[in-house]
């Protein structure tokens, strides 16, 4: 076998166990850059993932989503971040609800309950238990750290690990679907993160903070 | 010939900790840009301290003067479990893993009743720090051995390399990402590193380790010293041992021992220097925050052990 | 040719229109582009209804149930624009106050939503229900408020999530279509769906997991309880003609999704489960939106919440299924779109001539503003449900059915809530239509722009409320054929 199969190989069968090790990280970090990182990372496996997909079920199309996976989520996006963070002159902390210690063992309950929800499914479609895991776990957890932290950016990074988690499902169970749709979804993705950006800034310029849990004047 | 090979692992984790000590603390000089001390300069501060002169404080009793002694002894019996060119070791058929930690305890608990009988406020300071870092990383400790215990079906750390040593490399497996990851953050946290730790601070306040020996001097403080240096390096091995333990020799030829050390001190210097990194680029973690810290690495333990269930690799 | 009409004309206004530095020149070009696209989709539709369903490409396709929601983008967006002629003068606070940025970020608005109604792939539904958040979250936000910022986060951020829930049942519906053994190209296809759906082997399991998903993530943009927590926020903060588009349209462009998969989810298993889930949704708003009702505050929360009430009763239409429960639905989309632009306006009124919004601070409403007294009172008495109106004819369809299909408990809910409704709107609006008037100019008239799309609305109600037109009714029934 050659070199590039048996690395697919491998891609293939472990990049579910660095996905669990990110989410287990996303969920103690402590900075806004280490969030944003770890997003990055987590999006370099996942297009590992993707072009690993691709060559070995032989579509053309997954080199152009792995390539726009890539392009996006891994330099874009976190780059965007990055220089939001510094133009918006926010504290670097990560406001939380809850401690590094409880947001592990929650992170930890949810890989186990995206494991039991997997398995219970299993049956249904034939794919690989633990990558349909790792992506259970990757929405669970954007949909913790939207509900978790108080930081308006931070509810975004959320955001964009759930849609990791959705990306990796539809990956593992259909091999993704047709291009134009995924491109379509990438455009949504990228316009809304500019959405969100512009109010982030519209936030601190009315409010003074970027603090969510205190957006409650409507109420009723 | 096992038997000799046995003896020679031991006596390589026993007089090479030194070394090991050198070797990071040149790394992270290196790292920081400095020249740093020579590799082989801890031999030499050990030679020194055995010259010098053994001050007692008054007040102490037969625990101070006997603490350095039982620490040395438990460490060089926990040097003694831990595999290095070969999946066997003198101790290694006596007890299990539980046993080896405890060994650990045993030596961290004449410790800290040294530190207090020497009747200064900061062994007594550094002593409670050291109980309650020990106390929680012996959750996360034995839980990750305990994870790769029920994989590999043994409880002896001999049988664990076995079996670690029978599988494929590439099937990576959650237990072992997770209780790597456990593991090291414990090993951070029982050799007094950052960030739990620093070692080369002489701000007392932020003592733990330090704290615990400043009334030491003489042999007593070169036994202390030495036997920390073997805590480092035999961890560092056992690391090795039960997650990388590839190369190790099946026969007792003298080629297959020479290359099995060989890649050992490859992983060594690779791990030391990962140590040195995480040293140099990591803040010391306020004391409160240590908790935390260790507190993760409990939750990562107990995840690797639920994983044994759900992931039949 | 004539399907890609109103999306250009939408587009290409939209870009235009910011250019146009003018304020005055701007209205005026944008009422003209607004002609273009009402009078572009009366094209398409009456194509549709003589020709028969019109695809373009893979994309894009027009049949009998988008032509019916079109005709309520159209009629609803013509109100709107000829309204916001005459309020955006009158408002003029906030980042994008002027004209230009307003109605070239409205009619990308309308782009999407028309795009949602024409979108044969579901996949391309999807891109244009969350592109329907993204072109109105800067128009909820319009007026930089803190109230307004607030509600732009909350709307841009439940929603979004909600869509992506909606994306995971679109990905298990193309997995279980390309699992039956579809051509993976055509899996996303709804007529492909529709047709193959019956005769392989659907795993029912995969079937109702996207339905779960789908209802939920479509259903926080049509604001089921309790996925509607932006709702109020997002109605009450936004400017007048936004709040009106929204609940007037937007809502049942979700809804319409929403209808698309309850057809194949029925095609496929039987329609019980999506049925139930329809009923439990659109009971769950009814109750929650009605109680919520009677302790409001603030004008145009009160009707948002009314249009919560309101999609929960389409909802509990299209659950409880047969002929009369779908013509019910389908009519009520409209009726209700229609009085409840209506009710938006006067609202609008009311806050310019008052300055608040909060009810308990407006009295006398009936003498110092007779007119918008007026509208008010018309759209209450429309919104309750009450004769001569149009939305008692839909909801006296859906009872119809309730009752012909024996579901009492239904039935009895539907009563009660809007008995509970009429009374909180009786409380309110006699609140602020009687007593001694203050704070407010004496008899202050309606501007031309307000008072003909008020009357237009009002003749709609009352026209409708008599008998419905024969060709609208044909509209609705071509639009419940398809979803057989």
């Amino acid at each position: 076998m050659g070199l590039v199969e048996i690395a697919t190989g491998k891609v293939l069968s472990s990049f579910s166990v660095f996905l669990f090790l990110t989410v287990l990280l996303l969920v103690v970090a402590r900075r806004i850059s280490t969030s944003v990182l770890l997003f990055s990372v987590q999006s370099a496996i996942i297009a590992a993932g993707v072009f690993a997909t691709g060559f070995q079920e032989r579509l053309a199309e997954a080199y152009v989503v792995g390539a726009l996976v890539l392009l996006i989520k891994v330099i874009v996006i976190p780059r965007a971040f990055f220089s939001l963070v510094e133009r918006l002159k926010t504290s670097r902390d990560v406001k939380a609800w809850t401690t590094p210690t409880q947001s592990v063992f929650i992170a930890a309950a949810m890989i186990y309950l995206s494991y039991a929800a997997v398995h219970s499914y299993g049956q249904a479609v034939n794919v690989p238990e633990d990558s349909l895991a790792a992506a259970v776990a990757l929405i669970l957890t954007g949909a913790f750290l939207m509900v978790s932290r108080k930081k308006a950016l931070m509810q975004m990074l959320g955001l964009l690990v759930l849609e990791n988690g959705i990306f990796l499902a539809a990956l593992t169970t259909t091999f993704g679907m047709p291009l134009v749709i995924e491109i379509g979804i990438f455009f949504d993705i990228l316009i809304g993160l500019l959405l969100m950006g512009i109010f982030t800034f519209r936030i601190r310029e009315t409010f003074d903070h970027l603090d969510v849990s205190k957006l409650r004047r409507l109420r009723g | 010939m096992k038997m000799a090979i046995n003896v020679l692992q031991a006596l390589i984790l026993i007089l090479g900790a030194p070394l090991a000590r050198g070797v990071i603390g040149k790394l992270k000089a290196w790292i920081q840009r400095r020249q740093g001390a020579s590799i082989w300069r801890p031999y030499a501060d050990l030679a020194k301290l055995f010259r010098k002169e053994d001050l007692v404080p008054p007040s102490a009793s037969w625990v101070f003067r006997c603490a350095p002694i039982v620490l040395l002894g438990a460490t060089i019996a926990v040097a003694a479990f831990v595999p290095v060119v070969q999946p066997s070791a003198l101790l290694a058929s006596w007890g299990d893993f539980f046993l080896l930690v405890y060994l650990l305890a045993l030596g961290r608990f004449f410790l800290s009743l040294g530190a207090l009988d020497g009747g200064s406020a900061f062994g007594g300071m550094g002593a409670s720090r050291e109980a309650l870092v020990s106390t929680l990383a012996e959750a996360p400790f034995l839980l990750g051995l305990v994870a790769v215990s029920i994989l590999a079906a043994h409880a002896d750390i001999a049988g664990m390399v076995t079996w670690t040593l029978h599988q494929n490399f590439f099937n990576v497996s959650a237990v072992h990402i997770l209780a790597f990851t456990s593991l090291a953050m414990v090993v951070l946290a029982e050799t007094g590193r950052m960030p739990v730790d620093n070692p080369t601070t002489h701000l007392e306040l932020t003592m733990i380790h330090e704290g615990m020996v400043l009334e030491y001097s003489g042999p007593s403080l070169a036994l202390i010293e030495w036997a920390s240096a073997i805590k480092l390096h035999a961890l560092l091995a056992l690391l090795i041992a039960l997650f990388g333990p590839w190369g190790m020799a099946s026969s007792g030829s003298v080629e297959a021992i020479g290359l099995a050390l060989l890649l050992y001190c490859t992983k060594a210097a690779v791990l030391m220097l990962l140590l040195a990194v995480i040293e140099s680029g990591v803040a010391k973690l306020r004391m409160y925050l240590v908790p935390d810290f260790l507190g993760v690495a409990s939750a990562v333990s107990a995840l690797a052990v639920i994983f044994t269930m759900l992931v039949k690799r | 040719m004539i399907l890609l009409l109103p999306l250009l004309i939408a587009l290409l206004g939209a870009f235009l229109l910011l250019g146009f530095q003018n304020p005055r020149v701007a209205t005026r070009f944008a009422l003209c582009v607004g002609g273009l696209e009402i009078a572009s989709l009366a094209a398409l539709v009456w194509r549709v209804h003589v020709d028969g369903a019109l695809q373009v490409g893979r994309y894009l396709r027009a049949d009998g149930l988008s032509s019916f929601f079109l005709v309520n983008i159209a009629f609803i967006s013509g109100l709107v624009l000829v309204y916001a002629s005459g309020y955006l003068p009158l408002a003029g606070k906030g980042r994008f106050s002027s004209p230009r940025w307003f109605y070239a970020l409205v009619f990308l608005f309308l782009f999407t939503m028309v795009s949602v109604c024409l979108s044969a792939n579901l996949g391309l539904l999807w891109i244009m229900m969350e592109g329907t958040t993204l072109a109105s979250a800067l128009l909820v936000g319009f007026y930089n408020t803190e109230g307004a910022v607030e509600a732009g986060w909350k709307y841009l951020m439940v929603c979004t999530v909600g869509i992506a829930f909606a994306l995971f049942g679109t990905i298990v519906l193309y997995l279980a279509a390309v699992k039956a053994g579809m051509n993976p190209a055509a899996a996303l296809d709804w007529v492909a769906l529709m047709d193959a759906v019956p005769r392989m082997g659907f795993d029912p399991h995969l079937v109702k997991l996207a339905f779960v998903f789908v209802i939920v993530g479509y259903g926080t943009k049509i604001g089921f309880v309790p996925m509607h927590s932006w709702l109020p926020d997002a109605h009450a903060e936004a400017p007048t003609p936004i709040s009106a588009l929204l609940s007037a349209v937007l809502l049942n462009c979700a809804m319409y999704a929403v209808m698309r998969y309850d057809a194949i989810v029925s095609h496929a298993t039987g329609p019980a489960f999506s049925h139930t889930l329809l009923l439990i949704f659109g009971g769950m708003s009814m109750v929650v939106a009605g109680l919520l009702i009677l302790v409001q505050r603030n004008l145009k929360r009160l009707l948002a919440y009314s249009s919560v009430e309101h999609m929960g009763i389409i909802a509990i239409g299209l659950g409880l299924g047969g002929p009369l429960g779908l013509f019910g639905a389908m009519l009520h989309t409209f009726n209700h779109s229609v009085a409840k632009s209506l009710l938006f306006f006067s609202a609008g009124n009311v806050r310019h001539n008052f300055g608040t919004l909060r009810m308990e601070s407006i009295t006398g409403m009936s003498r110092s503003l007779p007119q918008t007294s007026a509208a008010l009172v018309v759209g209450g008495l429309a919104i309750v449900g009450l004769p001569p109106f149009s939305l008692f004819i839909s909801e006296f369809a859906i009872l119809s059915e309730a009752f012909s299909q024996a579901r009492y408990f239904v039935a009895a809910l539907v009563l009660i809530v809007i008995s509970v409704v009429f009374g909180g709107f009786a409380y309110h609006f006699l609140h602020m239509l009687s007593g001694e008037p203050h704070g407010a100019p004496e008899n202050a008239k309606l501007i031309p722009s307000e008072y003909m799309v008020m009357g237009i609305a009002v003749l709609c109600l009352t026209f409708f409320g008599a008998r419905i037109p024969h060709l609208f009714g044909v509209f609705v029934q071509e639009a419940m054929v398809v979803l057989r």
